[in-house]
């Protein structure tokens, strides 16, 4: 469902992502993991269309990503550092104002039932500007449950949230991944992440390689 | 898309009624402004007439110059604007939702300003009100229109609301010479008005039909 072929992107002279290459299919999740300024979220920019790729081609669902971006934006999701909400709106003020801007006609109580399903509801027409780091995190992963993409891609998804949101997100991303959803997710967190099926990869020096799972030996 | 422009223009409006920032910074901006006129001339009637196209379209440019710094405010906390760009809809419905919030701020503001103003300076041309409305609001389409471009260009920058004025002032220049020319027309028994107003009309096209193409193009990385 998602193809890199020969990715490359550089800041100015200095080179961040060298010729990556990459399958994802659907059910599939993909974590990569690497040091600080690896790249991870540079490739994750890449891919939500957020930094246009000058080198290399990025296909989702067979959509040429160069070239039809708009098409592109409205099969996937990025959640990443920042949540992209609005203090001055409430949870579901930011949640129709997403809505509307992905093309989704929905209800108010179909808007609700996803800010309940995140745990929420009580705070529900509150301005956002109140929120703490972590239900703010929570509310940007509510826009999951509307949007039902078919890629999510993921920057860090487990900062900010307690014991009890991590685990409601690796149940979601459970259900997301079996109904056939594929994530891309840049993580420090293994521990975190063991509770879900996935792929490990390794990125470093700008090029990408598939680590083994605990447990496995190294692939050839 | 034009629900997405829709919801753009009414998160930003909505927002700022709720917030009262931007709609009470442009009126306080724009009262003051004329307060101090009117107390710097003290024009008679007649003066009055001659000096109201100008005082108005400057007033106009200042108010809209405050409104234009905070039009991306909205979009500086928790990395809104990369939301806005990561929507699936075409950068210049982005634009023209950003656009259109702005036009509508600053079109409510001189719908205020405008009877203040012929008030303030005991102007009589009550029965032109329409017509100079109309005119304020034909070249505040295209002032707003290049206005949040450069807005979107200089929003990164740390001294944005110079850089902003630097731009838009020489750019709008002759827009607002058509206005200036044109609402005198409308106030003057033989003044000349359509071919100010024809001006004002290819201003607008061109600013309206280059800005949501340019601000595709400024916000690619």
């Amino acid at each position: 469902m998602v193809r890199l072929e020969g990715l490359q992107h550089r800041f100015g002279q200095q080179k961040i992502l060298q010729g990556i290459n990459l399958e994802v299919h659907r059910g599939e999740c993909v974590v990569l993991y690497g040091a600080n300024g690896s790249g991870k979220s540079t490739l994750l920019a890449l891919l939500s269309t957020r930094l246009t790729i000058r080198v290399g081609h990025y296909f989702l669902d067979d959509i040429d990503v160069n070239r039809y971006g708009d098409m592109a934006r409205d099969r996937l999701l990025f959640v990443g550092h920042h949540t992209h909400l609005y203090g001055h709106l409430t949870p579901v003020e930011n949640l129709l104002f997403f809505a509307d801007l992905r093309g989704l006609d929905l209800s108010e109580s179909r808007l609700r039932q996803a800010i309940d399903a995140v745990g929420l509801s009580r705070s529900a027409d509150k301005p956002v500007q109140w929120f703490s780091a972590g239900m703010r995190k929570r509310l940007a992963l509510a826009r999951m449950l509307l949007a039902e993409p078919l890629l999510l891609l993921l920057d860090e998804p487990y900062s900010a949230l307690d014991a009890q949101g991590v685990g409601w997100l690796n149940a979601m991303l459970n259900r997301y991944l079996e109904s056939g959803g594929a994530v891309i997710m840049a993580s420090h967190d293994p521990e975190r992440v063991a509770a879900l099926p996935h792929r490990p990869h390794h990125l470093a020096r700008g090029q990408l390689s598939s680590m083994a799972l605990p447990g496995e030996s190294e692939p050839c | 898309m034009l629900k997405a422009a829709y919801r753009i223009a009414w998160k930003d409006v909505a927002g700022d009624l709720r917030r009262r920032a931007t709609l009470s910074s442009m009126l306080f901006f724009a009262i003051s402004v004329l307060v101090v006129f009117q107390a710097a001339f003290e024009p008679d009637r007649k003066e009055a007439v001659r000096l109201l196209p100008g005082l108005l379209w400057a007033t106009t440019l200042f108010t809209t110059l405050v409104g234009l710094g905070r039009v991306f405010q909205a979009e500086e906390e928790d990395g809104a604007f990369e939301g806005l760009l990561l929507a699936s809809v075409p950068r210049g419905v982005i634009f023209f939702g950003k656009w259109l919030g702005n036009l509508l701020l600053t079109l409510l503001v001189e719908l205020l300003i405008l009877p203040l103003t012929m008030v303030l300076f005991n102007v009589d041309a009550w029965t032109q009100v329409p017509a100079i409305l109309g005119i304020l609001g034909l070249g505040t389409l295209g002032l707003t229109g290049l206005g949040t471009l450069l807005a979107a260009m200089t929003r990164g920058a740390r001294s944005r609301e110079t850089l902003l004025a630097l731009l838009l002032l020489p750019l709008t220049a002759p827009l607002l010479i058509s206005g200036v020319q044109a609402v005198a027309g409308v106030l003057q028994p033989d003044g000349v008005v359509a071919p100010w107003l024809k001006l004002l009309i290819i201003f607008d096209l061109v600013y309206l039909a280059m800005t949501p193409w340019a601000f595709g193009w400024l916000v690619e990385e």
